[in-house]
């Protein structure tokens, strides 16, 4: 960055020559000294994850939960600065309500998402501001069922509407990332944070776009790649955090929550037994699940 | 069924209608308004007079305003109040396409039509049904009577005229009517409420929603209420 | 001591209560009406300004100016109409600056409409907006409340269910522009006449959509004052006058003056003896 030290990099409103704003830059940076979050969209569901650093042997084990709620349907986990995040998931929750009040519905995600961005977005351009220091990944199912105006009465003909083009996609999952400087894309994996580079590669690895990937693989996938992402940074402690949210007919019926200790501890014993295998230089190549096993030949 | 006593509140012996609620001089829809579910989507329907006191102000007055695509209202009530809501609604709605890059669902108009109604109640005499088509959702009807509750029905009548139809409609209507049935069904409703009810009058518009878009008719009074039929929208 | 003053409103509740009417605004009894024709639209209006009983004035202009094609016919409280079109008259002008593009009828229509129902039926205008734009001829009636109705001839005011009835029983489509200043004229005649509130003469104003507006002041004068049968000034020299001066015998007296002189008390003795 050969403009440092020409004061271009002091001010949110100051574009430098070369068309950048380093402020946003430096809260980019911020991010990558987080720790690691993704999130996963299947067709069947979301799943979000994130590796919490451990920062101190007197917290509590389980509390201080860095994924939150934001309405039943989405959940939203960030990385870098964590009131940043908290400040944003506060944001997020506002949106969301105001949404339902004026709409009596739930929020799509993608709406959310739109709002949030130009939220982020507006943090770059005042001098009293500074940017946001996280990126956040926003995951949510938007209702594939008909839904009913909140307090309505009553709920049409017996026989149903009539009309109705059958067969036409409607709700579903969605997965979005959005940065400090307000960019945000829809994904089918999205990563951020300081082993993010690890953990995309490991993403890409999965082929979400075909949608053959099932949410409950999607979940042991998810810690698999959080404790993939974590090698680089041994020496801290770190926890776990998953959490998913299913289509109607699944396991969650379409509301966000942490994944069940079960399946959580089935991810993650499966996810440190992956890195084992990994250590031990393929001398069991095929250890594992069969499935694991192809994987683990490409 | 939801009645709208679109021309004000019932008196002290709750019968006789208090028109005093109207602010002198205003313009009032002593209507007879209704919308049905069908096969294929929505019907609605309206008469065509509009008063203020005795005198009729407007004899071929179109109480059935489009706030979407395939989104439309029938208004009774007050003719200022529920033009004003009507057009309020009609630009979010549209802002709303605009900005989520997708056709407004019904439900959201009705929850638009509901917020207004309900939260300017003391203020508003405005008895709506809306009714609209989406492809996901097929055709709805709702109906907004006078506190602001919301109310989704297989079909919906309102405005002053709708009390002399109940029993027609509760006698003659089926669900899943094809669209020649319901719309005879919604014209020999209207025909009898503009019969028996004073305050409605003129013609009969009606407009029908569906996957193909939406579709005007007009019947006259001169023909026997009979024609013409369907008109370009 | 500080702060408002609410004596008077007081008293005019109690006053009120006793039975005592509120004042009332001036309004103008009206016939004003509107009417499309081929190629462009006609209102008009009678002259007559009254203030309860008292025609005020007996050749006011009910046309008011709102953009060089679109003109308005104002019914209800005099001032209202008056403010409530200059002020649109004004916003639309500028509107029309701002977007380098000729006004709309509808644009005022939905001005005005929006204004009068934010007012809720306090600002008593009663309006007949008329124009053509580059989307075609317009012609709508505003109430005082915000309702907004388009028809394709229109009348409003005391007098509107007279003049209806002549568009009633007249009027065609496609009428020609001098078929639809007749009719708009015989409709206010009709107003005139058979209404108490309206009165005087027909205003017209004719907007075309190939043509400048014409704004025809007193287009008929079906009132005027005739010529008295007989002549009621009397000759000079009707009225007898003096030249002299006369003063009567009691008016002497004042010209007169009597004086008391006083004489010799043993002389007049002497008399009487």
């Amino acid at each position: 960055m050969t403009s440092i030290g020409t004061g271009y990099d002091l001010s949110n409103s100051v574009f430098s020559p070369d068309g950048r704003n380093f402020q946003v830059e430096y809260a980019a940076k911020a991010v990558e000294n987080g720790g690691t979050a993704i999130g996963i969209r299947c067709k069947d569901g979301v799943v979000l994850a994130v590796e919490k650093i451990i920062t101190s042997k007197l917290l509590k084990p389980g509390a201080n939960k860095k994924i939150a709620t934001v309405d039943r349907h989405v959940g939203i986990v960030s990385a870098g600065l964590n009131p940043d995040g908290r400040h944003f998931v506060a944001r997020a929750r506002d949106e969301a309500s105001s949404w339902r009040n004026v709409y009596k519905a739930p929020v799509p995600t993608s709406a959310l998402a739109n709002r949030l961005g130009s939220y982020v977005q507006a943090f770059t351009l005042y001098s009293s501001v500074r940017p946001f220091g996280v990126t956040s990944i926003v995951g949510g199912w938007d209702s594939e069922s008909e839904l009913a105006v909140d307090g309505q009465v009553g709920t049409g003909p017996k026989s149903g509407a009539g009309g109705r083009v059958e067969g036409a996609k409607a709700g579903g999952p969605g997965l979005y990332m959005i940065e400090p400087s307000g960019l945000y894309w829809g994904y089918y994996g999205a990563a951020t944070g300081k082993g993010r580079q690890a953990a995309k590669a490991e993403l890409e690895k999965l082929d979400l776009v075909s949608g053959n990937l099932s949410l409950v693989d999607a979940v042991k996938e998810a810690a698999r790649i959080i404790y993939v992402a974590h090698e680089d940074s041994k020496d801290k402690d770190f926890e776990l955090e998953m959490t998913w949210i299913s289509s109607l007919d699944g396991p969650t019926k379409g509301r966000h929550e942490e994944v069940p200790k079960e399946l959580f501890e089935e991810a993650e014993n499966a996810a440190k037994k992956a890195l084992e295998g990994e250590d031990d230089e393929e001398d069991e190549g095929a250890k594992g699940t069969a499935n694991e096993g192809e994987r683990m030949e490409e | 069924m939801i009645g709208h006593g679109a021309t004000g509140m019932l008196g002290e012996d709750g019968i006789h209608v208090d028109m005093n609620h109207l602010k002198s001089g205003e313009v009032n829809l002593g209507t007879s308004i209704m919308a049905i579910n069908f096969k294929d989507g929505v019907i609605l329907g309206a008469d065509s007079r509009t008063t203020t006191g005795a005198y009729i102000a407007n004899r071929v007055t179109d109480k059935l305003t489009q706030v979407h695509d395939t989104i439309w209202c029938c208004r009774s009530g007050s003719a200022a109040d529920t033009q004003a809501v009507a057009d309020i609604v009609a630009y979010h709605l549209n802002m709303y396409g605009i900005t989520n890059n997708e056709h407004p669902s019904t439900q959201v108009a009705a929850s638009l039509f509901q917020e207004l109604c309900y939260e300017n109640k003391d203020m508003l005499s405005a008895g709506i049904i809306i009714a609209g088509y989406d492809p996901r959702h097929g055709g709805q009807v709702y109906s907004i009577p006078l506190g602001g509750s919301l109310h989704k029905q297989p079909f919906s009548i309102g405005g002053s005229g709708s009390t002399y139809i109940y029993g027609y409609c509760d006698a003659n209507w089926k669900e899943d009517m094809t669209e020649e049935e319901g719309i005879k069904f919604v014209r020999g409703a209207l025909q009898e409420a503009i019969k028996w009810d004073g305050s409605s009058g003129g013609v009969i518009r009606l407009v029908v929603l569906t996957s193909k878009g939406a579709v005007r008719h007009l019947y006259l009074p001169d023909t026997g209420y009979t024609g013409p039929g369907a008109t370009q929208s | 001591m500080a702060g408002f003053d609410f004596s008077n409103h007081n008293r005019n509740v109690a006053l009120h209560a006793r039975g005592v009417p509120l004042p009332k605004a001036t309004s103008t009894g009206t016939t004003i009406v509107g009417c499309c024709y081929d190629g462009g639209v006609v209102i008009a209006a009678d002259t007559r300004a009254t203030s309860g009983p008292i025609v005020a004035d007996k050749n006011c202009e009910k046309l008011h100016y709102i953009a060089p094609k679109i003109w308005c016919a104002g019914a209800g409280t005099a001032a209202d109409t008056e403010f409530t079109t200059a002020l649109i008259s004004s916003n639309i002008e500028l509107h029309s600056l701002s977007t380098g593009r000729p006004p709309r009828v509808i644009t005022c229509m939905t001005m005005l409409k929006q204004h009068l129902f934010r007012y809720q039926g306090h600002i008593g205008a009663y309006l007949v907006v008329a124009g053509v734009d580059p989307t075609g001829v317009g012609l709508f009636t505003v109430h005082a409340h915000g309702s907004t109705d388009k028809l394709p001839y229109v009348t409003m005011g005391s007098g509107s269910l007279a003049a209806m009835s002549v568009f009633e029983s007249m009027w065609k489509p496609n009428l020609s522009r001098e078929d639809a200043i007749n009719l708009s004229a015989e409709a206010i005649k009709a107003g005139i006449f058979n209404d108490l509130g309206s009165g005087s003469n027909v205003d017209v104003c004719v907007i075309q959509q190939d043509g400048p507006t014409q704004l025809l002041r007193n287009y008929m004068k079906p009132n005027e004052r005739g010529e008295k049968e007989r002549n009621y000034r009397f000759p000079k020299g009707t009225t007898a006058w003096l030249n002299q001066k006369v003063v009567l015998k009691e008016d002497m007296k004042k010209y007169v003056v009597v004086e008391e002189v006083s004489g010799d008390k043993d002389l007049a003795m002497d008399v009487d003896s």
